[in-house]
């Protein structure tokens, strides 16, 4: 499992393993898909990504763009630095919040 | 038993064909086979088994293995051959010695083997066994094929996005001694894409782009994208216009998904410096070939497509800059190219390549590309790019002011327009007034040459007269960076003043006279010490007006430099 979703008070932590590419497309788009009303942030947790690709970086604007494009609604956490450094190239700390 | 004729009439039985010389054990078979509910045909030896043999009618087959005429070995050997990628069970009947046969039954394509004397539920049993394999392996076969049919499609797509493509960007694309390139094969459209041209003011414009996703829908979207950036280069806008532009199309036309990283760059020979906006594509070289130094051009901007351009707050970056310098510009298909070992070639890689000791960095690359890659050979998605700035006069094409063409009716008429401090925050009004004035007069084919007589005089005026800049700064490299800085920070906290430009048109002789007078509200200043410049030809900013007085037939300063007046005259063909 790839992607894995967990809810607590109105926080959504979204777990990635592995390489965020356009392989895990569906699974993505399932977890964006049960974002309701009920939550308030998300958390993309990259602990475990190894990899990050355009169509990724996608993802994560679909995602914003699901929190209604709130600036800090959706953080991007816990990323290693080569990941990170896909974030910045992209200069996505202009649209969501890194740490 | 039936015949070949009665079978082929009814479809839902399993079709099974027994080959075998001897009469009562087709019989019997026969019968066991019938009580099971197939529909059965039988052949006497392998020659009349191939005869009778129709691989649509046929779901399994029973073959003896020692027959006159032909055995079964040599009948196998030849259905299997008939049947190509086609899988239809055989199952030899084996009794007595046949048993050294069977080696080379399964050699020739055997599948299983029933004992004589038969026992129904075995017989039973195997031949459903056998008919699960055929019908799995033919949904196989099926999927197979319609992955290869939807490849071929796919394939198909892709030629056509790379068509698509290089129509779009071959209009309007100008070949550049400057510019080196090395990118896909157009077969496999990637969603990079590469754009050229010169402004009227004989600046080059530069657009390195990655789409997110690739073959059709990236080559639409480059459509738009390409049209922006050759239309607006045409008119003389600026990267910073270009660019804007861009993202507000993109914005509109993308889903959310979507969005294009790019860079622009714009080489100006006049002032020696190169811009660049840089939006999302990994790190650029700026690597100076004689003293080896290398600095990171860093991408600061969102990619395109995804903000409102309001939003968007574009950093523009300037670098002073020398003919030994050359910008290395690269998607990410480069520095995530692995080798065997699933290592990276990074931006090490690259980096590795850019030393003063090897003169042709570009071929260093791609060579230690090749060489990182290995056996695996080139990937597809590799885009280089290398733009030289190198100021040659022989790379440029040079301002040409082609009066040979020209019949035109020359006509009386004055336009002017004040651009108030407000305004010159906001926009550079210099295309779109050279294009009114083209439209009044027709002065086309002079277009390039007004074009950059009204930038270097406008620019003037701003720099050094509302914003009272001083030029000297741009002699050092640091400085150049500070100028451009400091003429955004005084721009953007400009209160008053304003500029305006005046344009009359008179008839004159064979054809006419256009002056171009520029006024500003700023403090003026001694015209005497910019004229000792320019006819030293020491500064930056100098260069600019001594182009202006080789393109017009004069250029006066007066109310202590507030005011410029060019005056441009031209003939129509004797």
């Amino acid at each position: 499992m790839s992607i894995s979703s967990q809810l607590s008070n109105n926080t959504l932590t979204i777990s990635i393993s592995g390489r965020f590419d356009f392989s895990i497309h569906r699974e993505f788009r399932a977890a964006i898909d049960a974002v309701d009303g009920q939550v308030q942030h998300v958390n993309v947790d990259m602990r475990t990504t190894e990899y990050l690709d355009s169509s990724a970086l996608g993802m994560l604007l679909l995602l914003k763009s699901k929190m209604n494009d709130r600036k800090d609604a959706v953080s991007l956490i816990n990323a290693k630095p080569d990941v990170k450094k896909i974030l910045e190239i992209a200069n996505f700390s202009q649209l969501f919040t890194l740490n | 038993m039936s015949d070949l004729t009665s079978s082929a009439s009814s479809n839902n039985q399993t079709k099974a064909l027994i080959v075998d010389d001897s009469l009562s054990q087709r019989l019997l078979l026969s019968h066991m086979l019938e009580q099971l509910n197939y529909e059965v045909t039988a052949a006497k030896d392998g020659k009349e088994a191939l005869g009778l043999f129709d691989p649509e009618q046929t779901d399994v087959i029973f073959m003896d293995i020692e027959m006159p005429v032909m055995n079964g070995i040599e009948a196998t050997r030849l259905i299997r051959q008939r049947l190509m990628d086609r899988f239809i069970p055989i199952v030899f009947v084996t009794g007595g010695d046949s048993d050294k046969y069977l080696d080379e039954c399964i050699e020739v394509g055997g599948d299983d083997f029933i004992k004589k004397p038969f026992n129904a539920s075995i017989l039973s049993a195997k031949t459903r066994s056998l008919l699960r394999i055929k019908k799995l392996y033919n949904k196989l076969i099926t999927q197979k094929k319609e992955i290869e049919e939807f490849k071929a499609l796919e394939d198909k797509e892709h030629e056509t996005a790379a068509t698509v493509y290089e129509n779009i960007v071959s209009t309007g694309y100008m070949d550049s001694p400057n510019l080196h390139a090395s990118l896909s094969p157009m077969a496999k459209f990637n969603g990079d894409i590469l754009l050229c041209a010169y402004t009227p003011a004989d600046k080059l414009n530069v657009l390195l782009g990655d789409f997110t996703g690739h073959g059709i829908i990236a080559s639409l979207a480059s459509a738009p994208a390409a049209e922006i950036f050759y239309g607006m280069t045409a008119k003389g806008f600026g990267i910073r216009e270009i660019t804007e532009e861009i993202n507000f199309k993109l914005k509109k036309l993308l889903p959310v998904d979507m969005f294009l990283a790019a860079t622009l760059a714009c080489l100006d020979r006049e002032s020696h410096s190169l811009s660049t906006i840089t939006c999302g594509l990994p790190d650029h070289y700026l690597f100076c070939k004689e003293t080896a130094t290398i600095s990171t051009v860093a991408s600061n901007n969102l990619p395109l497509g995804i903000i409102s351009s309001a939003d968007l707050n574009l950093t523009e970056e300037h670098h002073s800059v020398s003919s030994s310098q050359r910008l290395i510009m690269f998607t990410d298909g480069i520095i995530e190219a692995e080798n065997h070992q699933g290592d990276a070639f990074g931006f090490d890689g690259v980096k590795g390549c850019l030393n003063a000791e090897k003169p042709h960095c570009f071929d260093d690359i791609l060579k230690a590309l090749a060489k990182h890659q290995g056996k695996q050979g080139q990937q597809d998605d590799i885009t280089l790019v290398k733009l030289t700035c190198d100021f040659n006069p022989d790379k440029w094409q040079l301002y040409s002011t082609n009066k040979t063409h020209v019949r035109m009716e020359p006509s009386n008429w004055k336009t002017s327009a004040t651009m108030d401090y407000n305004t010159l925050k906001r926009l550079n009004p210099v295309p779109a007034l050279v294009n009114s004035l083209m439209e009044i007069q027709g002065l086309t084919p002079f277009r390039e040459s007004i074009f950059l007589v009204v930038t270097e005089l406008f620019v003037n005026s701003l720099d050094h007269g509302l914003l009272r800049l001083d030029s000297s700064l741009k002699s050092s490299t640091d400085g150049f960076a500070k100028f451009f800085e400091l003429k955004q920070e005084r721009l953007d906290s400009l209160s008053e003043g304003n500029i305006k430009l005046i344009f009359s048109h008179s008839p004159h002789k064979n054809g006419g006279i256009l002056t171009i007078r520029i006024q500003d509200t700023g403090q003026g200043f001694d015209e005497q010490s910019v004229k000792s410049a320019t006819l030293n030809n020491t500064t930056f900013s100098g260069r600019g007006i001594e182009l202006v007085r080789q393109i017009c037939d004069s250029l006066d300063y007066s109310d202590d430099g507030r005011q410029a007046t060019a005056t441009f005259s031209w003939q129509n063909d004797t």
